[in-house]
């Protein structure tokens, strides 16, 4: 009963200062931080990268706010055994409890380090290629179902070591050019199925209308709904790249087309992914924020992931 | 081990009770007659669904210091240096540059366990007859990332030739050798990993 009380007490009292904290509105971009992909040959490897990174990122942490660290693990596989999990950036193949092994060491290389604000740690994956590698819509439904699971056996973690400026998420890189939108979605399905925190959709939006907000047609046969799908069902929101203008321009098509057609709720963004420097005729990270924002005002999130040197 | 705490989600939960409650409240004060959920994080125009609020505050760390003090850089994990033999990347490998930016032909990857390189060729995600190279380099003590895009003109899509190293003997000497490139038009061309340029071969 006591520990309810405190629980209580202890919930109440991180709420109002996560009020307190947080911007009413989102009317500036917040600053960037780092995003890391993830390239283990080996179990240790990938423990090892995943604790510096922690570290890092923590010891380079911009501001006093909660803020996303994504981890890149690479493209959703259904691996030999059963095992949900991943092949990496290097062609290694990692089932789920070892990626949660190196989500910990993530957690306690923040930990170790922590200065200021908070961190949510998100195991990121993509949908590439998972047709090719044999897997079903079926399968992909279980890999957002246990992706979700690995995140929250990571939040079981945190709260067990007393990390209480830790909180764990899970994200995915869905791009039209990757796969089939079918299969996708099936990724978001499984994840809100399991339910236990928000899914990010931090992919693109490939040969999707660029202007309206009609239900026109996007690369590899996906269309303005199938993205707006993948990014907005369920526990799903978007963290798009915003590697260019058009970027913005194609993800505000999305938004108005959720909010003419979707079920319930008007589409918001979580935040942006962007890339510092700026890929030549782009945009960097800050920039990205920018564009998006002004076409979307008060509906873009204080998150802002980034990849590169200039982050 | 938990019969007598309860869980992050039952303490999430309750978070996400106390953030709805109080929004209604705040709501309520605001504008009478009218009851938007609004998530502390977005503009007040933002109606968040019950099950995204929920799933919201899952994520969201409880508090701002954790329940015992930093230990410090000195405490994490020793490093445990990870090389990886030069070689070819499989089709089946994921690219981590997003197709907005390159169109990938095939990639590259090498790490003697401290640093690494790993190079995607392709072209331009918006335009096929821009060769493009993604190079992709990671200081794995330091964790520290950076990606760099090097253009090489109308050379059509890039192909990083066969014959590119592979092994680990090369394992540190290729990090600043250099990768063949094969043209769909022109002549074969080069990159160079210690200054980041493609030119003729």
């Amino acid at each position: 009963m006591i520990i309810r009380k405190f629980v209580w007490l202890l919930s109440l009292g991180a709420v109002l200062v996560g009020i307190a904290a947080q911007p009413v509105l989102a009317s500036t971009a917040p600053p960037p931080v780092d995003a890391f992909y993830m390239y283990g040959s080996t179990l240790a490897g990938l423990e090892s990268g995943a604790g510096t990174d922690g570290c890092v990122y923590a010891t380079n942490q911009p501001d006093n706010q909660p803020d996303i660290m994504l981890v890149d693990f690479g493209a959703a596989r259904l691996l030999s055994g059963g095992d949900d999990g991943t092949i990496d950036f290097s062609g290694t193949t990692f089932k789920n409890a070892s990626i949660l092994l190196a989500l910990e060491r993530a957690a306690d290389g923040y930990h170790n380090c922590h200065v200021k604000g908070g961190v949510i740690i998100e195991y990121g994956n993509s949908n590439y290629r998972m047709s090719s590698a044999g897997m079903s819509t079926t399968d992909a439904w279980y890999a957002g179902y246990d992706q979700e699971q690995t995140a929250e056996d990571l939040a079981h973690y945190q709260a067990a070591h007393g990390y209480m400026s830790q909180g764990a998420g899970a994200a995915s890189d869905m791009e039209p050019s990757y796969d089939k939108q079918l299969i996708t979605k099936q990724l978001v399905n499984g994840a809100t199925a399991q339910g236990w925190a928000i899914y990010d959709d931090y992919g693109s939006v490939d040969g999707c209308p660029t202007t309206g907000s009609s239900d026109g047609s996007c690369n590899n046969g996906w269309s303005v709904g199938a993205v707006a799908y993948v990014s907005f069902h369920g526990i799903a929101l978007p963290l798009p790249e915003i590697y260019y203008t058009v970027s913005a321009d194609q993800w505000t098509v999305i938004r108005k087309y959720w909010d003419a057609n979707g079920p319930g709720g008007y589409y918001f963004f979580d935040g942006v992914t962007g890339e510092s420097p700026a890929t030549a005729g782009g945009l960097d990270a800050t920039a990205g924020w920018n564009a998006l924002n002004s076409r979307n005002s008060g509906l873009v999130g204080p998150n802002l992931v980034c990849f590169g040197s200039g982050c | 081990m938990r019969k007598n705490a309860l869980s992050p989600r039952t303490v999430k939960l309750l978070a996400a009770l106390v953030v709805l409650g109080l929004a209604g409240a705040l709501s309520a004060l605001a504008a009478a007659g009218s009851s938007p959920v609004s998530t502390p994080r977005l503009g007040g125009n933002v109606n968040v669904p019950a099950d995204k609020a929920a799933a919201m505050a899952d994520r969201m760390p409880s508090a701002p210091i954790d329940a015992t003090a930093p230990a410090g850089p000195a405490a994490t994990a020793a490093f445990a240096p990870d090389p990886i033999p030069a070689g070819i990347l499989g089709s089946n490998v994921p690219v981590p540059i997003s197709s907005s930016i390159l169109t990938e032909t095939n990639g590259w990857l090498v790490s003697n366990g401290y640093n690494l390189v790993a190079v995607y060729a392709g072209s331009a995600g918006d335009d096929p007859t821009q060769g493009r190279v993604v190079i992709v380099r990671q200081d794995l003590r330091a964790g520290r990332q950076t990606v760099q895009i090097v253009d090489a003109g109308t050379t059509g899509p890039l192909t990083i030739a066969a014959d590119a190293p592979t092994g680990a003997a090369v394992e540190t000497t290729a990090l600043t050798g250099a990768l063949k490139l094969g043209t769909s038009r022109g002549a074969p061309m080069k990159l160079n990993l210690s200054t980041n340029t493609v030119s003729a071969r």
